[in-house]
């Protein structure tokens, strides 16, 4: 009698066990096919990174208007992230970098090295036989773009005659008016009008009143000073000096800052 | 011994002093040596109740200085170093190292002046040989290419040699920084020179370029003379005496002001007199038929007479006074902008006239100045191409002529409420016309059927 090695048995034979094993069983847990072998991911890496920086939608950057297109002002030539193409002849840049048509004409894109070795340029010729850039030391291509139009209400032309100043005339605003000997106006002060439509004395004219003042009482041998003026040694005048400031002062807290201050510090 | 060996330079200098007073030191000038060494006037007398305003230093001081209706003159450091010093000129003050390297200058400048004499006698000898050659004309023509060539140089190298023997000379930069240095002398042309183009001259040239003047009315223009512009205002107390104010390169001038022709200072830095034209060209002026500028002459005037020390040049006044030596061809036209046009640049152009056939390097080395050619201002003015003011194109002009671009000033102008009043005045036709931008159609575009894509 030969030994026989014990053989696993088939996949048949397993399938037709289980089938015949599944009518007893009591619960249903999920069995895996057995067919279907399970198959675990490669690494956990290549899920992708929760804070790493994610490409967005694209911006539609790139040339808008080919060369040699005819494009009017305001239109878009260029878009782009910083300054890949620069405005040439004609052209300008917005705040995002972006190329516009200055002028109407045909698109060129050119070097000019004498402008700068290494940029490139975006500029805008007017005919179509034209090229960038311009020759150099020659007279600039200019379009002046403009019609001519009689005025509707010509301006008065002031003929300089020689009472008026052909000198640069300071543009004051300020119509001065004095409104003097009036009720509103006891100082006769010179008022101007000011920005805000505010009838006042000018600044300059507020600060240099005091001085004004004491050079005029002075003229006539007085003064507007409060005390005398001050002696250096006059213990005596100083004296009387402190003596009037601390009696004021006293009488300027009991009194407060209004009545009701007053009324209430002696509650 | 110390002492007697400490107090020998110093008795050296007294001595000296003595001696040198009323010789000559390092400066070249013929200036009287009491302003050459501008000794500070004496301090004020102790009994006299007013103050010196070279000394007034402490702050009572000023406020006398200041009733006496007077302003103090210098730094506050400068009059107490006054008032605490003697009143010694400055190149006496006895310092041991300052008059050890004051002799150690004078050496140097010695030396130089020697070698100055070598070089002349060495230019004179030079100019004397006679070029001779074998063949027809060839090896003749070449040596005496060769032989101007050496001649030129060696001139360059005497004129600089002139300047390198006063540039150290404290009194010369004094003088010069004061306003005082006489432009007859090479030193003081080379320091203000070199004060032009450290700052003005590169000022100058940035809006010359940076408002496209160099291509649109030259090709090319180094500027070489300074310039100075300014316009006369008549104020309305005084019409009699008329002010002048000041332009800076490319200001813009009110169309009053500019209605009256200028008065421009034009400075050469080397010397002798030549002729120059002047020509004010405005290449803004705007043409609605050929979409485009044209260029405008608002002044020309030739042959007037520019060396370092005759530098006012009054456009109004040329050819009528004997100061105002000049021909012109074309009297001064109001600079203008319409309503409307963009600001236009009046750009005024400083040219040299050609000089004959003799080279000027030689006449000027042996002392003589070579005359530059004068223009027949009579054929000038009747040339059809340059007597008329629209259409006036300088780059014909300049290579008719044979000028040379030597100098230039820019200024602006612009619609302002005097302009309709000036061109008026001047009879200038177009005052109550304003420009308006020209409607650009919109490129057509592909509308969407829905409001919403309007």
């Amino acid at each position: 009698m030969t030994l026989t090695h014990p053989k696993a048995p088939s996949m048949a034979t397993l399938a037709c066990l289980q089938s015949a094993l599944s009518t007893l069983r009591t619960t249903h847990h999920a069995v895996p096919a057995i067919t279907h072998i399970t198959r675990r991911k490669a690494s956990h890496q290549a899920q992708g990174r929760a804070n790493g920086a994610k490409d967005g939608a694209g911006k539609r950057l790139g040339a808008k208007k080919t060369g040699g297109e005819y494009v009017v002002p305001g239109n878009i030539l260029f878009r782009q992230r910083g300054t890949h193409w620069f405005p040439g002849d004609n052209c300008f840049m917005g705040r995002d970098h972006t190329i516009h048509a200055g002028s109407p004409g045909y698109v060129r894109y050119y070097q000019d090295p004498a402008r700068h070795p290494k940029r490139k340029f975006i500029g805008i010729v007017f005919e179509k036989t034209q090229s960038l850039p311009q020759p150099t030391h020659a007279a600039r291509r200019r379009q002046l773009g403009m019609l001519a139009y009689q005025m509707p209400t010509p301006p008065q032309p002031e003929i300089a005659t020689d009472e008026t100043s052909a000198a640069p005339t300071k543009v004051s605003d300020g119509t001065t008016v004095s409104i003097r000997n009036s009720k509103m106006n006891p100082g006769g002060l010179q008022l101007t009008l000011g920005p805000g439509y505010q009838y006042r004395q000018s600044n300059y004219e507020i600060g240099r009143s005091g001085d004004k003042k004491e050079a005029a009482a002075n003229a006539k041998g007085k003064t507007i000073r409060a005390f005398a003026k001050f002696k250096p040694g006059d213990r005596f005048a100083a004296w009387r000096k402190s003596v009037v400031r601390v009696a004021r002062s006293r009488e300027r807290k009991v009194m407060g800052r209004g009545g009701k201050g007053g009324a209430k510090k002696k509650n | 011994m110390t002492l007697q060996r400490a107090s020998r330079p110093v008795a050296q200098c007294i001595r000296q002093s003595s001696s040198t007073l009323h010789a000559r030191t390092l400066a070249t000038t013929t200036i009287e040596p009491s302003s050459t060494d501008a000794a500070p006037p004496p301090p004020s007398d102790p009994f006299s109740h007013t103050r010196n305003p070279f000394t007034a230093s402490t702050p009572a001081a000023e406020k006398q200085l200041a009733q006496q209706k007077q302003r103090p003159v210098g730094s506050r450091r400068r009059r107490a170093a006054l008032s605490s010093t003697t009143q010694i000129p400055f190149t006496q003050l006895p310092y041991q190292a300052f008059q050890e390297a004051r002799a150690f200058l004078q050496e140097d400048r010695r030396e130089k002046l020697e070698a100055i004499g070598l070089q002349r006698v060495k230019l004179v000898r030079l100019q004397d040989q006679v070029v001779v050659g074998e063949q027809d004309g060839e090896v003749e023509r070449r040596k005496q290419r060769e032989k101007d060539n050496r001649v030129r140089s060696m001139g360059r190298r005497l004129e600089e040699m002139k300047v390198m023997a006063d540039i150290n000379d404290p009194m010369v930069k004094k003088k010069f920084e004061d306003g005082q240095g006489d432009m007859t002398k090479p030193i003081y042309r080379h320091l203000a020179d070199a004060q032009w183009r450290s700052y003005k001259r590169q000022i100058l040239v940035q809006r010359l370029t940076q408002m496209n003047v160099i291509p649109d009315v030259l090709p090319a223009l180094e500027p070489i003379v300074s310039t100075g512009l300014a316009f006369p205002t008549t104020s309305s107390t005084t019409p009699a005496r008329s002010r002048l104010k000041r332009v800076q390169h490319g200001d813009f001038v009110s169309s009053t002001l500019s209605s009256q022709p200028p008065t421009l200072w034009i400075q050469p830095y080397n010397k002798g007199t030549r002729l120059c034209t002047v020509a004010v060209v405005n290449p803004d002026v705007p043409n609605v038929e050929k979409d485009g500028f044209d260029h405008r002459c608002h002044f020309l005037a030739v042959n007037i007479p520019i060396s370092p020390i005759n530098t006012r040049v009054r456009l109004g006044e040329l050819g009528s006074t004997s100061e105002n030596k000049g021909d012109v061809l074309l009297p001064w036209l109001p600079a203008y902008a319409q309503k409307g046009a963009p600001y236009q640049r009046m750009s005024i152009i400083v040219l040299e006239q050609p000089s004959p056939t003799l080279t000027p390097i030689l006449t000027t080395l042996l002392g003589a100045v070579a005359e530059s050619q004068e223009l027949d201002a009579e054929s000038a003015s009747q040339d059809p191409r340059y007597n008329v003011r629209d259409g006036f194109n300088l780059r014909s002009f300049v290579d008719r002529y044979g000028l040379k671009a030597v100098g230039a000033d820019l200024f602006r102008t612009k619609w302002d409420e005097g302009t309709a009043g000036v061109m008026q005045q001047a009879g200038i036709v177009g005052w109550d016309v304003e420009f308006r931008r020209k409607r650009v159609e919109p490129l057509p575009y592909q509308r969407k059927a829905s409001e919403r894509y309007r």
